[in-house]
């Protein structure tokens, strides 16, 4: 049942992941010039992860690992979604390498190639729900809603990586970018509801998608699902990060309250929980869907 | 040009799996991996029931959805519609395993290639029939040219109403009567 396995839920993660933190990054240059170190994180994790997860797949794809040059034919089928999302990811990667380098040799960074970037990274986000949307074998791939999921989970993980590697560094910035902060929460509340939409709807459409929801919610995935995705990959999240954007309201109106909250004195250890449970909770998606593939049957 | 296609009698099947290790020995295949696959499913209601052996294999879809995923083009069709494989382009990427609906590709262990029926090309273009046609010891299946109205498979698939497994999942060329 299982031909994707570990390797691609994880390849699809850092793919998402990579195209957030890309994204977070270019939101933060603009929104918060001073919060160098946010912006620089995303900047350098961004291509490294998707590097990371370019190896993952190489190392799947067996007959390709044992004869490297037919990777070039990648390149060569427009009907395919593999192809198509080899040239976004390609695209991606040379843009967010150079950036990564201008940022690295403190030089400015050419705003032409920084759009590119920006573009391909919501095409990479988005291509890899495509990549598995249109296989029509698989009911709870084959549904329009997943790719939108995908991409609002891959920009939830890229803000979360990005914050949290960034709190080890400056943990002052990473209570700085309050915005960042609540498009994080929304965002979290939209996959809430997307993979309420996406598992009503997906387990009415036939005999197979119904199965795959049931093993999900129900069935030997459960617990995964349950603990893992919903509890610490969403509430727990979400519950803190509302909590501390409520306790900042509350500082923010007087000057002191403002410095003990940009202090951080309270703050990392809640930014650490709550972005690794975000992260793990990316990974559990994924693996959800792959694990849960149960194919249409043909008789 | 042909327009190759098979049927399969699944009320002559009798189990015996002949066809499929035949055709793991024309293709030189392990034990473990075979590109015939068989499933039984009791149909009918009791009393009025029956055990049917329906044998899959790739079912040479005229719009395959393998050939469509595939990135590297490894999967063609050629222009007597057998759908292929270019071993030396595939990436074992796995893509048409997840795409089938049949559930008709493998992977070689080795080398990490994807494959499955070939409608065992080379014989028919020596004019002879697939092994596993040629070997089927009740006569189950019949290969042949749908496009020619007078072929044996095509006045079979008439005569018996034969039908693909999914009609609705696209244009696939194995006929079964059931």
């Amino acid at each position: 049942m299982m031909v994707w396995g570990t390797i691609i839920a994880a390849y699809l993660f850092l793919a998402g992941l990579s195209a957030g933190a890309f994204l977070t990054s270019s939101y933060v240059a603009r929104k918060y010039p001073e919060a160098t170190i946010i912006r620089k994180v995303g900047r350098f994790i961004s291509p490294v992860l998707m590097g990371v997860g370019l190896l993952l797949l190489i190392v799947d794809a067996e007959a390709g690992l044992k004869d490297p040059l037919r990777f070039i034919y990648l390149f060569t089928n427009f009907s395919s979604v593999m192809t198509i999302g080899t040239y976004f990811i390609s695209f991606f990667m040379m843009a967010a390498a150079y950036i990564a380098l201008m940022e690295f040799l403190k030089k400015d960074v050419n705003k032409i190639v920084e759009y590119i970037g920006i573009f391909f990274a919501g095409a990479v986000a988005i291509y890899t729900g495509f990549l598995i949307g249109v296989v029509q074998t698989v009911p709870l791939w084959n549904t329009a809603i997943l790719p939108i999921l995908f991409v609002v989970s891959g920009l939830s993980t890229g803000i979360a990586a990005t914050m949290l590697v960034s709190a080890f560094i400056d943990k002052k910035m990473v209570h700085h970018v309050i915005s960042v902060k609540k498009i994080h929460l929304s965002l979290l509340v939209a996959e809430v509801f997307l993979i309420f939409t996406m598992f009503l709807i997906t387990s009415s459409t036939n005999v197979a998608a119904a199965e795959s929801i049931s093993m999900i919610v129900s069935g030997q995935y459960s617990m995964l699902f349950w603990v893992g995705l919903i509890g610490v990959g969403l509430v727990l999240p979400i519950v803190i990060e509302a909590l501390e954007l409520l306790s900042k309201k509350k500082f923010e109106h007087d000057p002191v309250g403002l410095q003990v909250a940009a202090s951080g004195s309270h703050g990392i250890a809640a930014t650490l929980i709550t972005e690794s449970a975000v992260l793990a909770g990316g990974f559990i998606l994924r693996m959800l869907v792959l694990l849960a593939a149960v194919p249409i049957s043909f008789f | 040009m042909a327009r190759y296609g098979m049927f399969i009698d699944t009320k002559k099947c009798v189990g015996c799996y002949a066809c499929r290790v035949t055709c793991q020995m024309q293709n030189e295949l392990p034990v473990e991996i075979s590109y015939i696959h068989f499933h039984e499913q009791e149909t009918g209601i009791f009393p009025n029931v029956r055990n049917e052996i329906i044998p899959v294999q790739c079912q040479h879809c005229e719009d395959a959805p393998c050939e469509t995923v595939c990135p590297t083009k490894a999967t063609y069709t050629t222009e007597d519609g057998i759908v292929l494989m270019d071993e030396d382009k595939c990436i074992g990427c796995k893509y048409c395993v997840v795409a089938c609906p049949y559930g008709a590709r493998t992977q070689d262990h080795h080398t990490g290639v994807i494959n499955k029926c070939r409608f065992c090309a080379d014989l028919v273009a020596e004019g002879k029939q697939p092994s596993c046609v040629s070997t089927c010891i009740s006569d189950a299946r019949i290969f042949g040219d749908l496009d020619d109205p007078n072929s044996e498979v095509s006045k079979a698939i008439v005569k018996h109403n034969a039908q693909p497994l999914r009609p609705d999942l696209g244009k696939s060329k194995i006929y079964y009567a059931r």
